[in-house]
């Protein structure tokens, strides 16, 4: 590509980028389609969420994103008469992030455990999503670290549907368990279609 | 008796003599830098700040202002310069960049005193050459840490100003561990306090430091951004991902004190973003710590340490050579000036003349470092 071209195909891109919608992504039947307004948090403490909350806006979406959101935050909406109707939940783990947020992993398994009971007993829409590739695959903090993985082992048998950057199943690790848990599986290749992506499993 | 004193104090001299020369060259070696046409104006760091004025801080600012209205873009390269890819990516903006909009601010050295010595007892080469189309340019190598001759002698435990955390007594001397600085500070602080003035005098919207990291450094490869700057670094890095490379991001703790990352975006209203790119000299697993291995980026032995799971970014055979580190950080400016410019349309930056990524690899780093014996004295500055 020239550097010209760049010029154009950069920002072209980009903008394709900001309306979402565009790509190709592959899924099976996404016959789970979670209604609005969502809770969007993390497990982990990534940067996931805010990657999400950027596609999740475009779509003009009813969301709030908490990281570290708890059942009582659920509680509350629904005591508010506001109830949330779906949770998208992004797995992958960061030190900077849990550091930041002053949380271990542990903290945030047994976080993460609790909403989502509440989650099933409310009758939301489980969504877990991996959006940033192995870059968030069993690379922890430490040698033997595997935040990542704990993180994904705490969502993804329990969603609905999972969202997943391809690069982040090179392993089939999400294939495999969508195979014998029967969840959809959405993969999209690139970051521009993400939106497209949770487009297929959300309506407004 | 005195046969053997004598040839112990012969053989003393003779370490003495040379290792002092070598240290003298290191110290004493000129790095030119051929100004870009885009280049506008040559500051001082002391004409921010009075007290720094006449150090071995006092480094060049090289200012473009562009052809039409825009932000500011503040690009830093040697906080800390053994992480040398960091650095040429800078001296590539300031001899090729030309802005079209906003205004870039560039500066090569901004703990200079770091690039006058080596990692003591690292056992370091002083310098490193890049071939280009003309010949060859010679670089300091540099430490993580200013030189104790500038700055000594270091506290039994450094506390961060102002937070009063506790750190590692020798970052008293790190440029990345003393923001945002203090006037009466240590060199160093009164460095990062003078840098501070200036993003505040020049009304800089955005300031990217650039780095490089050790591959068994987790936050590696990546775009460590402070709150205000999340958005931008979020598209930048998924932009990069899908277009030229990956790139990830992190968030900047807000606990953790004295980083660019973090105090540039609190004490200021700049957007703070720190890129880091991989450098498998920096690994404590390394062979031989060889100018060739800089460049390279090759290391059976941190090969053997991906082989064990040790490491937080791919390695193989082909390392991670300097054109590659280095394209990554001036893609990565790049697409941030682009990004920035779709999310703040009345404050664009565009550049145009700077290469990347995949064109770096495809002609060498070197194509863009000009020979300072073919251009007008007065556009040749020594850092």
């Amino acid at each position: 590509m020239t550097r010209q071209s760049r010029w154009i195909v950069g920002p072209v891109a980009l903008t394709l980028m900001l309306m979402t919608g565009v790509g190709s992504v592959q899924a099976q039947d996404a016959d789970v389609v979670g209604e609005t307004p969502v809770l969007l948090t993390s497990c982990g403490q990534s940067p996931g969420p805010t990657f999400v909350k950027l596609f999740l806006g475009r779509l003009e979406m009813d969301f709030e994103l908490l990281d570290q959101a708890t059942a009582q935050d659920l509680i509350d909406a629904q005591s508010a008469g506001n109830p949330f109707k779906s949770i998208i939940i992004v797995t992958g783990a960061s030190l900077k992030g849990m550091g930041a947020a002053g949380v271990s992993m542990r903290e945030e398994l047994i976080r993460t455990e609790a909403l989502i009971a509440e989650a099933k007993g409310q009758g939301l829409t489980i969504i877990g999503a991996h959006v940033e590739g192995m870059d968030r695959r069993a690379q922890g903090a430490a040698a033997g670290d595997n935040s990542d993985e704990q993180s994904i082992d705490a969502v993804m048998p329990f969603s609905d549907v999972m969202v997943i950057r391809q690069d982040g199943n090179e392993d089939r690790r999400f294939t495999v368990l969508s195979e014998a848990e029967g969840i959809p599986l959405i993969l999209f290749v690139k970051n521009m279609e993400m939106g497209d992506a949770f487009g297929r499993v959300l309506k407004k | 008796m005195k046969l053997r004193k004598l040839v112990f104090a012969v053989f003393g001299l003779l370490l003495l003599t040379t290792s002092g020369t070598s240290f003298y060259r290191s110290r004493h070696l000129e790095e030119a830098v051929v100004l870009s046409p885009g280049v506008s104006e040559v500051k001082k760091l002391g004409d921010y700040f009075e007290g720094i004025r006449g150090t071995v801080n006092d480094c060049n600012i090289y200012i473009m202002e562009g052809e039409e209205p825009g932000g500011t873009v503040f690009v830093m390269g040697g906080t800390h310069p053994e992480e040398p890819a960091a650095r040429l990516a800078a001296w590539i903006l300031a001899e090729n960049a030309v802005m079209e909009a906003g205004r870039l601010i560039v500066v090569l050295s901004s703990n200079r005193s770091a690039s006058l010595v080596t990692r003591v007892g690292g056992a370091y080469p002083p310098d490193f050459s890049i071939p280009t189309d003309w010949g060859e340019r010679t670089f300091r190598l540099g430490d993580r840490w200013a030189d104790p001759l500038d700055q000594w002698p270091d506290p039994e435990v450094y506390i961060h100003y102002p937070s009063g955390q506790f750190l590692a007594f020798v970052d008293i001397r790190n440029l990345n561990r003393t923001w945002p600085g203090r006037p009466d500070g240590s060199l160093t602080e009164r460095t990062t306090h003078a840098f501070m003035e200036l993003i505040r005098q020049e009304k800089v919207d955005l300031f990217i430091d650039l780095h490089e990291a050790e591959l068994q450094y987790p936050v590696i490869s990546t775009i460590v951004a402070h709150d205000r700057g999340e958005e931008l670094a979020a598209f930048t890095s998924m932009m990069l991902s899908d277009m030229e490379f990956n790139m990830g991001m992190e968030y900047s703790p807000p606990s953790l004190h004295g980083l660019s990352h973090r105090e540039v975006g609190d004490h200021s209203d700049a957007v703070s973003l720190l890129f880091e790119a991989p450098e498998p000299f920096l690994d404590a697993t390394r062979g031989k710590t060889t100018r060739e291995q800089l460049l390279t980026g090759k290391d059976e032995f941190v090969v053997k340490a991906g082989k064990a799971g040790l490491l937080f970014e791919k390695m193989d055979e082909n390392g991670w050579p300097v054109d590659v580190r280095v394209g990554r950080h001036t893609s990565a400016v790049l697409m941030t000036m682009e990004t920035w410019s779709e999310l703040n349309p009345d404050r664009p930056l565009r550049c145009r003349g700077v290469p990347r990524y995949d064109e770096i690899i495809a002609l060498g780093l070197g194509h863009w470092l000009h020979d300072p014996s073919a251009a007008p004295p007065e556009r040749v500055e020594i850092e």
